[in-house]
């Protein structure tokens, strides 16, 4: 892995970013919705047309598209994203605010996929044909057709309004209360990590099952070396590598797809800003936050080729 | 390799086995300390106290924020800052403060705050609700520090229920843009940004023993089905807008119970530039086609009322039992007009709505099937809400679902949906010919005796009969669900419904 080859990638992540970027705040400005209305129209009251005019005035929005392109451009150079146009609060610090939470729902819901998805996926490979194989099966193709919000609206159901054992949903700072954080945080990770635990076991039990078949298995094994060590250290290594890439494109998708489980469990992420902001047309929020989304994307999956890379020196080379 | 089945087993075991500490409930704990815990629909897009930013950061406004009346529980104007109003002499609207109110920094509430807060309103930038209202107000006069005089420019009969409204409270002068000093019962002490709000008693409210919890804790649930099982899980002692399919769970379920009150409504506007609909009679047949109670039974579960007439809420002085059904469901009528119309070979045409609302929606499918059977065949235009409000204020529609409540139950607070010569808003009909209804409005708006307003506004209603300003089609049911041990809230009735969040005041857990 050379410089010039980060460089590169660098240069194409920051080119996307931009484009995105642009993209967006053009389509969303091309959409019917006047901001200023929607404000003052919430509960679906008549505003006083002179009061929305003035309330555009305010808010910079009689100014020229191009006017306003410039500025928000040369906002993202100097680090500020603007301020919303809902209540002038600055886009970075509602990012800064919701970002982490959904980082931690993502991180919740990733490693509890990673813990169930990956060693179930071992032990399906290796015992291929077992019962526990076909159960697990059954079970991913089931966790894969149900909709994540028929989940998330289920796991309410059963342990919220029935059996009362957790909350709802909603929000607590852990610095406020670890244990209600904890608990209130446990069944939008189980709803996250249900769709990716059965890709990660899928993935993982093939290419298990595709290392397993190689010669250089059954020459580790020919030599003596334990069970164990030919399965950790030379099976999962050589298997871990398609796994790791599918692993970092969900963990970039579920930056944009925590959206229902953020809404269903009303945990106030990015997802929260952002569909209030597109419904609203809060032009500087939407872009803030999709710029966001999409540079922590690019960033994941630059990181996954560096994994790559690291895992496989040929990818980089080539 | 020696992961066995059991070893798996027995970490898919042992793993709920550790996460029973957590599980507990601690539903009762804050309900021990006298928080009330209330599940709100919606964030508050801001808290500005003159600006209308919807019915959920109303509820939030009426407690933080003081008005000089409110409305009681029977729904009737009531002293809060002023102790007393009154006509005087020429005509001027007169209020007296009550003595002892004062902000939330200590500063007493006195008659330059009162004109200071109206010429806000009222002023060349303002962007408040009620502007338009208030720039009918020639000059505030003080009278002496207790006392304000309101000269109007024309009479203005319903002028102490503009400050009723949940957008109009009196702050002090020393507020700025960015820090409101109100003199409500409550103060905002903390917010979760996006999910929760957190309120505490001022202790020099002036009315003692109010408020009656020792604090309110809003929390937002947006989506109605969790904000129901944030209820019936015990996350939260009162809901908001209880969705109409989990009203009957809510009446069921032992430990909760349920106010609604019939205020909101559904109906029809039309564009009133381009025919078919710029002729009274086609609006009047689209009146006749409906059948209401097919929108009640299924866009609102039952839960709500036809509509047949006028929005006159039933058991005001207003309300009259012939008028209110002038639109009754009528198909042969209804054929009758299109004929005489000259559409007696029906017509096609666009119905818009909103998909993001399912009571629009709904609704819009059901008159689309009523209208087709008339011959109105309607293209149904569903796009997302903030399109749908775009196109309603510029006329881009033919006929168009809304759904609004009025201001108050006066039916002055009609005005709004009712007079198509005010500026074009997505919530009225656009620029549709109705001159008698829009000037029985006027003539009731400026007319001080009881009786003859009442006479007035029957006028009005028959005028609007004839001319379709809008098409009612259904009221809906407004619901607060609540644990059984909340006692003391009412649901406002009618159109107030909106302004129940005053009522949090006078809540408390039995």
């Amino acid at each position: 892995m050379s410089a010039t080859w980060l460089a590169r990638k660098l240069c194409v992540a920051i080119f996307l970013a931009w484009l995105v970027a642009t993209i967006v705040f053009l389509s969303l400005h091309m959409v019917p919705g006047d901001p200023a209305e929607l404000l003052l129209s919430t509960g679906g009251t008549s505003p006083d047309p002179y009061a929305v005019a003035e309330l555009r005035e305010k808010l910079g929005l009689e100014r020229p598209l191009i006017a306003q392109y410039g500025s928000f451009l040369a906002g993202v150079l100097r680090g500020d994203l603007g301020n919303s146009l809902v209540d002038d609060y600055p886009v970075l610090q509602e990012i800064a605010l919701r970002l982490p939470r959904t980082l931690e729902l993502i991180a919740a819901g990733s490693l509890l996929a990673i813990l169930v998805g990956v060693p179930a996926g071992v032990y399906a490979a290796l015992h291929r044909g077992g019962a526990f194989d076909r159960a697990a099966s059954w079970v991913t193709a089931l966790l894969l057709a149900v909709p994540v919000f028929v989940v998330g609206t289920l796991l309410v159901l059963l342990f919220a309004q029935t059996l009362r054992l957790m909350p709802a949903g909603g929000f607590v700072a852990f610095s406020q209360d670890p244990a209600q954080h904890m608990k209130l945080l446990t069944l939008p990770a189980i709803a996250i990590a249900k769709g990716l635990a059965a890709v990660l076991f899928r993935m993982t039990r093939a290419a298990m099952l595709d290392a397993l078949a190689h010669d250089y298995v059954r020459t580790a094994r020919a030599k003596g070396l334990a069970p164990r060590r030919v399965v950790f250290v030379h099976v999962l290594r050589n298997a871990l590598n398609p796994v790791v890439t599918v692993l970092g494109l969900h963990m970039g998708t579920l930056l944009g797809g925590t959206v229902l489980v953020e809404y269903v469990f009303n945990w106030p992420g990015m997802s929260t800003p952002l569909l209030r902001a597109v419904e609203g047309r809060d032009y500087p929020m939407v872009v803030g936050i999709v710029l966001t989304i999409s540079v922590l994307f690019l960033l994941i999956n630059l990181l996954v080729e560096v994994v790559h890379a690291l895992l496989d020196p040929r990818i980089a080379h080539s | 390799m020696t992961i066995s089945r059991r070893t798996l087993l027995a970490a898919g075991m042992a793993t709920p086995l550790a996460t029973l500490p957590i599980l507990g409930r601690p539903a009762f704990a804050q309900r021990a300390s006298g928080i009330l815990r209330y599940g709100l629909s919606a964030f508050p897009p801001n808290l500005q106290p003159w600006v209308s930013t919807g019915a959920s950061a109303g509820t939030v406004k009426l407690l933080i924020h003081r008005s000089l009346v409110s409305y009681g529980p029977d729904g009737n104007l009531r002293g809060e800052l002023a102790e007393s109003w009154s006509l005087d002499g020429e005509g001027a609207w007169v209020f007296k403060l009550r003595q002892g109110c004062v902000f939330h920094n200590g500063d007493p509430v006195t008659a330059d705050d009162v004109k200071w807060s109206i010429e806000q309103i009222a002023g060349e930038k303002s962007t408040a609700y009620m502007r338009a209202q208030f720039q009918e107000v020639a000059r505030v006069e003080i009278v002496d520090p207790a006392t304000v005089r309101l000269v109007t420019k024309t009479p203005q009969a319903t002028l102490p229920s503009w400050f009723g409204n949940y957008n109009t409270f009196i702050l002090s002068r020393k507020s700025t843009p960015t820090e409101f000093i109100g003199a409500g019962p409550f103060r905002l002490v903390g917010q979760e940004r996006g999910s929760s709000l957190e309120l505490a008693p001022f202790d020099k409210f002036y009315r003692p023993g109010i408020p009656k919890v020792k604090g309110i804790k809003f929390v937002v649930y947006a989506d109605e089905n969790l904000r129901n099982a944030a209820l019936q899980s015990g996350d939260v002692d009162m809901i908001e807008y209880v969705p109409w399919q989990s009203m009957a769970a809510v009446e069921a379920d032992p430990r909760l119970k349920l106010t609604t009150q019939e205020g909101p409504f559904m109906d029809v506007l039309f564009n009133g530039t381009k025919p078919p609909f710029n002729d009274a009679r086609v609006r009047r047949a689209v009146a006749h086609a409906v059948k209401r109670d097919d929108i009640v039974k299924v866009a609102f579960f039952g839960r709500g009322k036809p509509l047949e007439g006028v929005p006159i809420v039933e058991g005001t002085p207003w309300w009259d039992k012939e008028l209110a059904h002038g639109w009754n469901y009528d198909p042969a009528r209804a054929k009758a007009l299109l004929t005489e119309a000259g559409y007696g070979n029906g017509f096609q045409t666009t119905l818009l709505a909103t998909a993001q609302f399912g009571m629009h929606k709904d609704t819009a499918e059901i008159v689309q099937q009523y209208l087709a059977a008339i011959g109105i065949q309607c293209e149904l235009q569903l796009p997302d809400w903030s399109t749908r409000v775009a196109r309603g204020s510029k006329g881009q529609y033919d006929i168009a679902i809304h759904g609004v409540s009025a201001d108050n139950n006066d039916p002055d607070g009609l005005t709004v949906v009712l007079d198509t010569s005010l500026s074009p808003a997505h919530g009225r009909s656009y620029r549709v010919d109705a001159p008698r209804t829009i000037a029985a409005l006027a003539k009731g708006r400026g007319e001080f005796d009881q009786a003859k307003r009442v006479e007035i506004y029957k006028e009005m209603q028959r005028a609007a009969l004839e001319e379709v300003p809008l098409v009612g089609l259904a009221w809906r049911s407004q619901g607060y669900g609540m644990d059984k041990s909340v006692e003391g809230f009412v649901n406002l009735p009618g159109a107030l419904s909106n302004s129940s969040g005053n009522m949090l005041e006078q809540t408390y857990f039995g």
